[in-house]
């Protein structure tokens, strides 16, 4: 049933132009059931902005005055994957899938939005749920891993210069199942959202590593809600240059005794660039951990922030094990860094742990190097370096080494 | 060689600045190794450091030259070219680079700003491992992080090691003695002492004279309130030894 334009409007009260063009968006294709709550969701907050809880240093309303094509069509290379690597490309309204699939991996399309649970709590999600596949592709891309698939899967999200990108896709492991999951996320759009649900069954595993470029005219989400059974292994790897807003939430649930889950980033953030990790973990079995390290460097005029949280319920989720750890490099002087790790434990048998801090370089270790010839900018550049090395070091997919020089040619191009 | 005249420097900020060095002067000839001793607080690690160029110290007066270069006009990482080498009195701890790495960068980074070539991958293995056995430092030392996690007489001898793989013309050891037993120490200044030729000068600074039965100096020069106050052979190291530094001090003021 699709909702009228008038129902939309009351809870869209003082709409922005660029919400304004969205609601267009949205009332100008097929509109189904689904879709139409996904879109209420979104519109009940509209683009998220400071005033809304979980958005206060990251405002898309703000950042998005009007909905616009861009100049650039996108950031960089996608991720050098390993080979015989599929690839899934999402390109404003066109989306190209892989002709051929490895054992193991099957790939469903859908024309029609399936339901999103929980789109309350991730507006960007929400938006993405309801415009994602308007024009020729699919609404919903699955990718149903069946065993353990050999080669990676990667998805590449390169707006082309267009106003808008939006994807949608599930990965769902079956028991036992194994995948390396690579993002390289571009830009090359005014707003892109992502949204990609993954669910791993018990004793299945999910490897994703994902990275994002963009630039001073672009505002982009990508949010993952991820499931995981009993026994079921999840590790993230992202790494962020950032845009005029960047958000990399992930939402995540352990759902079966045993479950594991890494949870890494790191984000490098010249003037202008603004990143934001923002994650949601609920302990909701026994036993499950969590093991999360979060790394930033900003230099002047750039803004970090990091968001984390733990649930532990009662009953449910003793035995966790979680540790969280956000660590932020203020390279300049104008750097910005907002971190609200937050730990909710109603179980009374866990161990959660974490810790955070921000500051700058040591000077005296700084000093150290020059003292041994290294020049100042090589000095700086290696003890960053070295400094986030450990938050890449789970990347698969073998995406490692090339996330490694990114982050590298990053800080050396950096002139203090 | 190494010539200061008149060194004065102060420390903190303004207003609140000390007086460290107060009109030092010194001269270390290529080829001899000079012995600095003092009681604490004389300004032995201000000088070691306003000569090495870190943050923080204020240089008022007095010049300092190594091998005609005016030291005080100099970045670090400059002087560091010139072949100035500090050996740290408290080495600091650099997790997740590796010693390798991390010598392998300064020693290219020294040749790349005196217009020398870099140093072949497999030469520099070479000469870490027929050093480091020297040192009696592991291959596996080596490839952890510098300093992290290493003992107070293993980080002493990782300072000589880069010493000995960076070659400088100048070499300025603080207080290397301080917190090595008797055998990391004789290890430490045979390290030392390999690296004594005609083309190079040290400053072993030291509050003790047991380095020296080790590493027999040229001259020794009593720092006292920011000034040299006595020079001599080093039979002066052996009467500072007997009388103390009240005693010394007293005699020479």
């Amino acid at each position: 049933m699709a909702p009228a334009r008038g129902a939309l409007s009351p809870t869209f009260p003082d709409a922005s132009p660029a919400e304004r063009a969205l609601a267009d968006r949205f009332m100008a294709g097929t509109v189904d059931g689904r879709r139409g709550r996904a879109f209420e969701a979104f519109a009940r907050t509209g683009l998220p902005h400071r005033r809304l809880e979980g958005w206060r240093w990251t405002d898309f309303r703000a950042a998005l005055a009007t909905l616009a094509p861009v100049t650039a069509t996108g950031h960089g290379q996608a991720l050098p994957v390993a080979d015989g690597a599929v690839t899934l490309r999402f390109s404003g309204e066109e989306i190209f899938l892989p002709d051929s699939l490895p054992d193991g991996l099957i790939l469903h399309t859908k024309a029609d939005a399936p339901a999103l649970a929980g789109a309350e709590e991730a507006p960007m999600a929400a938006l993405a749920a309801a415009l994602a596949g308007r024009g020729t592709g699919p609404d919903t891309v699955i990718l149903e891993v069946c065993g353990r698939v050999a080669e990676p899967v990667h998805i590449v999200c390169e707006g082309g210069g267009a106003e808008v990108n939006f994807a949608r896709i599930a990965v769902i492991v079956r028991p036992g199942g194994a995948l390396d999951l690579v993002e390289s996320h571009l830009g090359g759009a005014g707003l892109s959202s992502v949204l990609i649900e993954i669910d791993v069954a018990a004793s299945g595993q999910l490897r994703r590593t994902l990275s994002q470029r963009g630039d001073a005219h672009e505002a982009q989400a990508i949010t993952a809600l991820v499931h995981l059974d009993e026994g079921a292994s999840y590790i993230q790897t992202a790494l962020a240059f950032g845009a005029r807003v960047a958000r990399i939430e992930t939402r995540l649930v352990h759902r079966g005794t045993g479950s594991a889950a890494v949870l890494n980033g790191v984000y490098l953030c010249a003037g202008g660039q603004h990143v934001d990790f923002t994650s949601h973990v609920r302990h909701g079995a026994p036993a499950c951990t969590t093991r999360q390290v979060t790394k930033g460097a900003v230099l002047k005029g750039g803004r970090g922030v990091f968001q984390g949280k733990f649930l532990v319920p009662r009953d449910i989720g003793q035995h966790t094990d979680a540790d969280m750890q956000h660590q932020a490099l203020l390279l300049e002087q104008g750097a910005e860094v907002f971190a609200k790790p937050e730990l909710e434990i109603y179980a009374d048998d866990v161990e959660c742990a974490h810790g955070n801090t921000s500051g700058a370089l040591d000077p005296d270790m700084l000093f150290y190097l020059r003292q041994r010839g290294i020049p100042l900018t090589e000095a700086r550049a290696m003890l960053t370096q070295a400094f986030i090395a450990e938050a890449l070091a789970a990347a698969g997919g073998g995406t490692h080494e090339a996330l490694s020089a990114a982050a590298s040619r990053f800080l050396s191009g950096v002139s203090l | 060689m190494l010539k200061l005249t008149d060194l004065t420097a102060s420390v903190g900020e303004a207003g609140e600045a000390r007086t460290i060095l107060n009109g030092l002067s010194l001269e270390v000839p290529a080829g001899e190794v000079h012995a600095i001793m003092g009681p604490n607080g004389a300004g032995k690690s201000t000088l070691s450091y306003v000569l090495t160029g870190k943050a923080g110290y204020e240089v008022s007066g007095g010049s300092a030259w190594l091998d005609g270069h005016d030291l005080l006009a100099l970045d670090p990482e400059e002087r560091a070219a010139l072949g100035l080498f500090l050996s740290f009195q408290y080495p600091l701890e650099v997790p997740g680079v590796p010693v390798m790495t991390f010598v392998r960068a300064a020693m290219n980074a020294q040749r790349k700003a005196r217009g020398e070539a870099e140093i072949s991958a497999p030469d520099f293995i070479k000469m870490a491992r027929d050093i480091g056995k020297e040192l009696n430092l592991s291959a596996d030392m080596l490839k952890r992080p510098l300093n992290v996690g290493f003992s107070g007489g293993e980080k002493k001898r990782l300072e000589i090691f880069q010493m000995r793989m960076l070659e400088p013309r100048f070499a300025i050891l603080d207080e290397t003695d301080s917190g090595l037993d008797i055998d990391a120490l004789r290890i430490v200044a045979e390290g030392v002492n390999a690296l004594r030729s005609p083309e190079r000068g040290m400053l072993v600074i030291t509050h003790y004279q047991r380095l020296l039965d080790y590493i027999v100096p040229d001259k020794v020069h009593v720092l006292s309130h920011g000034r040299v106050i006595l020079t001599g052979g080093p039979e002066l190291a052996l009467r500072l030894e007997k009388e103390g530094y009240d005693g010394i001090e007293g005699a020479a003021a």
